[in-house]
C-alpha cells in the first residue's frame, strides 16, 4: 500500500513535467525500459546488495539511464529514485505512470487472449468493439491460449469479457450436472 | 354368635356356683344331710332293737351325742371348710376372671385381626388397582415411545434414502457432464476450424456491440 502510494507520487511528478502528450508517451516508454532493466534479477540483486554503497547505487542507476539513452528527466528520476532507496519500486512507478497517462489521454489497456493466433483484422475488430463499449482508445496486448479451444477472452479495466468455447462447454457441463 | 352363647353359659354357671358356696345354710344342710344318712341307718337299726326291746333314753343319748357332734363340727370344722370353699371359690373366680380377660383380649385380637384382614383386602384391592393403572400408563407410554421411535426411524430412513438417491443422481450427472464435456472438448479440438473461430469472434464482437448500446 505504501509502495503504491509512493509510486503514484513519483509518476504524478514525472507527468507534471510536461503537457506534451508525445513527450509523455516517450517518457512512459523510457520509464518502462528503465524499470525492466532495474527489475532484472541480476541487476536488482546487485543494486540491493549491502556491499554496494549508497553512492555507488546512485551512480549505477545514473549509468543505466545513460546507457539506455534516456531523456534528462528520466535520468534525473533514476538518480532521485536511487537516492531515496526506491529502486525496487521502479516497476510500480512505471505501471502507475502508464495508468495515469492512459487516464490523462483517455486510453484503456486490454489483454486479448485468443484460442488461435489471430489475424490483424480479428484483433482490430475486437479492439473496436471494446473501444465502442468503454468509449476510450484501447491499447491491446495479444496472447494465445489453446486451452480456450476457440473464441477470445478480453480483460479490460478489471473486467473479463469471456467469449471462449472452453467456457461455454464448461457452462454446458455445469448445467448438465445440475 | 356361638362363642357369645358359650361365654354367657359359663358366666351363669359361675354365678350359681358362687351363690351356693356363699350360703352358710346350704352348707350346713349339705353337711347335715351327709351326716344324717348313717344316723337314720343307725336309728333304723335301733328301732329294730327296740322292737326287740329298745328305750327312749338311748334315743336321747344318741340325739345329744349327735348334737354335740354337730356342734363340734360347726365349731371347728365349719370355719376350715368355709375357708377352703371360699378360697376355692376365690380361685375359681380369679380363674374365670382371667379366662374372661383372656377371652376378651382374644376377641379384641380376633376383631382387630378381622378388621385388619378386611383393611388388608381393601389395601390389596387398592394396590392392585394402582398397579393396574401404573402398568397401563407405562404400557401406553412404552407404546407411544415405540410408535414415535418407529415413525422417526421411518422418517430418517426416508430422508436418508432420498439423500442417498439425490447424491447418487448428482454424482451420475456430474460424471455424465464431465464425460460429455471431455468428449465435447476432444471433438471440438479435432474438428474446430478457422471458420468456427471467425464465427465465434463475430459473436463476441456482437456481444461487445450490445454492451456498448446499453
Amino acid at each position: 500500500m505504501k509502495s503504491s502510494r509512493v509510486a503514484k507520487r513519483y509518476a504524478r511528478a514525472l507527468l507534471g513535467l510536461s503537457d506534451d502528450r508525445a513527450q509523455l508517451e516517450t517518457w512512459g516508454a523510457e520509464l518502462e525500459r528503465l524499470a525492466r532493466v532495474a527489475d532484472a534479477p541480476e541487476v536488482a540483486r546487485g543494486l540491493a546488495s549491502p556491499e554496494v554503497s549508497h553512492e555507488a547505487r546512485i551512480a549505477a542507476m545514473a549509468k543505466i539511464a545513460e546507457r539506455l539513452e534516456s531523456s534528462y528527466p528520466l535520468r534525473s528520476l533514476a538518480v532521485v529514485v536511487a537516492r531515496h532507496g526506491r529502486i525496487a519500486d521502479l516497476a510500480a512507478v512505471s505501471q502507475s505512470y502508464q495508468d495515469q497517462l492512459d487516464l490523462l489521454l483517455g486510453r484503456a489497456r486490454a489483454t486479448l487472449t485468443f484460442a488461435r493466433e489471430p489475424g490483424a483484422q480479428d484483433t482490430e475488430a475486437v479492439v473496436r468493439g471494446l473501444e465502442a463499449m468503454v468509449r476510450k482508445t484501447v491499447i491491446a496486448t495479444v496472447k494465445v491460449d489453446q486451452s480456450l479451444l476457440g473464441g477470445v477472452v478480453a480483460e479490460l479495466e478489471g473486467k473479463i469479457y469471456d467469449g471462449s468455447l472452453a467456457t461455454r462447454l464448461g457452462e454446458a457441463a455445469r448445467r448438465l450436472a445440475g | 354368635m356361638l362363642r357369645s352363647v358359650i361365654s354367657m353359659g359359663r358366666a351363669s354357671m359361675a354365678r350359681v356356683q358362687r351363690s351356693i358356696v356363699r350360703s352358710p345354710a346350704v352348707s350346713a344342710a349339705m353337711i347335715g344331710a351327709a351326716l344324717l344318712a348313717p344316723v337314720s341307718a343307725w336309728c333304723a337299726e335301733a328301732g329294730g332293737a327296740e322292737a326287740e326291746g329298745g328305750s327312749w333314753l338311748s334315743l336321747l343319748f344318741y340325739i345329744i351325742n349327735f348334737a354335740l357332734f354337730i356342734w363340734i363340727l360347726m365349731r371347728y370344722a365349719a370355719p376350715m371348710a368355709r375357708k377352703f370353699f371360699a378360697d376355692r371359690a376365690g380361685g375359681i373366680r380369679e380363674t374365670f376372671t382371667r379366662a374372661e380377660t383372656a377371652l376378651k383380649q382374644a376377641q379384641d385380637l380376633a376383631n382387630r385381626a378381622a378388621e385388619r384382614m378386611s383393611r388388608l383386602g381393601a389395601e390389596k384391592q387398592q394396590l392392585r388397582a394402582d398397579l393396574d393403572a401404573e402398568t397401563g400408563y407405562i404400557a401406553n407410554r412404552i407404546r407411544e415411545l415405540a410408535r414415535e421411535a418407529a415413525d422417526r426411524i421411518v422418517r430418517d430412513t426416508r430422508l436418508t434414502g432420498a439423500a442417498i438417491t439425490e447424491a447418487a443422481q448428482r454424482q451420475v450427472r456430474a460424471q455424465l457432464a464431465e464425460a460429455t464435456g471431455r468428449l465435447a472438448r476432444d471433438l471440438v479440438a479435432q474438428n474446430f476450424s478457422d471458420d468456427d473461430q471467425t464465427r465465434l469472434l463475430r459473436g463476441f464482437e456482437e456481444r461487445l456491440a450490445q454492451e456498448a448500446r446499453r
